[in-house]
């Protein structure tokens, strides 16, 4: 591809949001909207400038990482093995899945003053309720996708004598790979959700979610919308780096292939 | 008076499944001795339980009465001493060929495996496909790298299911003179299902002719000609006829239309 191409591609892909950008400048200066409720682009930017020349954002930053990062790791690997041990045995599938599709249907934001009851208003509450949205993506998907590993797989390993983890290492895992990436991708979308939502909700004294808190209750919506930005470009920056690193470790394999 | 190793003996073999609470007598009592190292075909049309009496001599199937023997020891499960090739190639999309041919050779070291896979890719004239993967193969060569895999373990017999049923016409020819050659090589037990007529008449010593419920032995025809053979003589043709003859495909009087 050309290089004026790609230049063409990338600016067709970039003219939508500067159109946001221009008709949301020209709502709020005309007046269709209240700058109070609305701030222009233009005091958002300044307030972003100063938030980052002021070194506390760093460590709001880095307490909402932390957050972020352990309540997905948690809540992914117990997604993984939970998902792993119902899609491998029926008999765990009848046992857990009734259970697991009930609790399932809890509204997620409904944890919150449940575990603040059990654990306090201290970090673990915070990365628990991280964990239980990056829970469900990650089971769900690993389930179907070992439970949809073809048959005419499985029957190969059989004729060739693998069974137990040699099966599951070698041939149950790499066929549910895909479906396993995607839960994920999903449970990180829905860990930076419960984080904000987290943060919001529970006291804090620090965290992307505490600017916006803060924000709200001083009427600083250039803060709000700041917060916001930030959280939303944190998300996009650690979707990118998983990405990246599911990249590496297919190596341009396929892992499904049509007859 | 000790057995040849490769040779089969099915004494008295029925198998039945159930459907639905009723049971599906799929073989009824089959009889068959595979001397070591010839070429049989088993030609029927669906349903007759040709493919069950496959799963059964590779193990898959270990619920059925009467015996099933390879070198007198009835068969009970899955072994290297019999290999398999599928009517789909069944090579694993995210390992290479040369890791797919190598896939029942844990038993081996580094060297030898390569060793091993270098010389069965050879074999198949696939010689330095060993780090394609199989979706850059055509569906002939993926097949051959099916039979190089199920040839890797030097099994005693070789069971094929509709092998080149997936391949085109003129694929499937080459294939044919491809199996022979092989055959020819390896001096090994093969056991091939085929709808193909032609197919099972160019490439057997026998062709073991099963008709379906329930599925029994109709005809054992010998093929005593030698080899390579002329499609277009007329020992071929009158073999054929006899086989489409059990089929009620014989050529028929025509009618004379009066206008």
């Amino acid at each position: 591809m050309k290089r004026t191409e790609k230049i063409k591609i990338r600016l067709i892909g970039v003219s939508l949001p500067i159109l946001l950008l221009i008709l949301w400048h020209y709502v709020v200066s005309a007046g269709y909207v209240s700058h109070h409720i609305l701030p222009l682009p233009g005091q958002v930017v300044e307030t972003l400038v100063s938030l980052f020349t002021d070194h506390k954002l760093i460590l709001h930053i880095a307490v909402s990482l932390r957050r972020v990062i352990y309540g997905f790791l948690i809540g992914t690997a117990s997604g993984f093995l939970l998902g792993l041990l119902m899609g491998l045995s029926r008999i765990a599938e009848k046992i857990l899945a009734p259970t697991f599709h009930t609790v399932r249907q809890v509204p997620l934001i409904g944890w919150i003053p449940l575990i603040v009851m059990w654990f306090g208003m201290n970090e673990l509450p915070r990365i628990l309720i991280v964990a239980i949205g990056a829970f469900y993506p990650t089971t769900l998907n690993t389930f179907s996708g070992v439970r949809d590993v073809p048959r005419r797989y499985k029957e190969l390993a059989a004729v060739y004598g693998y069974t137990g983890f040699k099966l599951i290492l070698r041939v149950i895992l790499p066929s549910a790979f895909p479906s396993i990436i995607t839960g994920f991708t999903l449970s990180l979308g829905m860990s930076w959700v419960l984080l904000i939502a987290a943060e919001l909700l529970i006291e804090t004294i620090a965290g992307i979610g505490k600017l916006i808190d803060v924000g709200r209750d001083t009427f600083n919506m250039e803060l709000v919308v700041s917060g916001i930005l930030i959280s939303g470009l944190l998300g996009f920056a650690m979707t990118g780096i998983v990405e990246k690193l599911v990249q590496t470790v297919q190596k341009g394999r396929v892992f499904e292939q049509e007859l | 008076m000790s057995i040849e190793k490769g040779t089969l003996q099915i004494r008295n073999l029925s198998k039945s499944f159930t459907v639905d609470g009723s049971e599906l007598q799929v073989l009824n009592n089959i009889n068959l001795t595979f001397p070591a190292g010839s070429f049989i075909s088993i030609v029927g049309s669906s349903g007759c339980g040709k493919t069950t009496l496959l799963r059964i001599l590779l193990g898959l199937e270990t619920n059925y009465e009467g015996d099933a023997l390879l070198d007198g020891e009835r068969i009970e499960g899955p072994g290297t001493n019999r290999g398999i090739v599928f009517q789909d190639h069944r090579l694993l999309p995210w390992l290479t060929v040369g890791e797919n041919v190598a896939f029942g050779l844990d038993k081996q070291n580094r060297k030898a495996k390569k060793k091993i896979v270098d010389e069965h890719l050879k074999l198949v004239g696939l010689s330095g496909f060993e780090s394609a993967y199989p979706a850059q193969l055509s569906g002939g060569m993926a097949q051959r790298v099916a039979i190089a895999r199920a040839l890797a373990n030097k099994p005693e017999i070789l069971l094929l299911d509709e092998p080149l049923g997936a391949l085109d016409a003129l694929t499937r020819m080459h294939m044919q003179k491809e199996l022979e050659r092989l055959w020819l090589l390896e001096k090994i037990t093969m056991v091939m299902v085929t709808h193909d007529v032609d197919e099972a008449i160019y490439l057997s010593d026998i062709v073991v002719i099963m008709s379906s419920r329930p599925g029994i032995i109709k005809k054992i025809i010998k093929v005593p000609f030698a080899r390579p053979r002329d499609r277009a003589s007329s020992e071929f043709s009158h073999i054929k006829a006899e086989i489409l003859k059990e089929f009620h495909l014989g050529t028929e009087y025509p009618f004379a239309y009066a206008i």
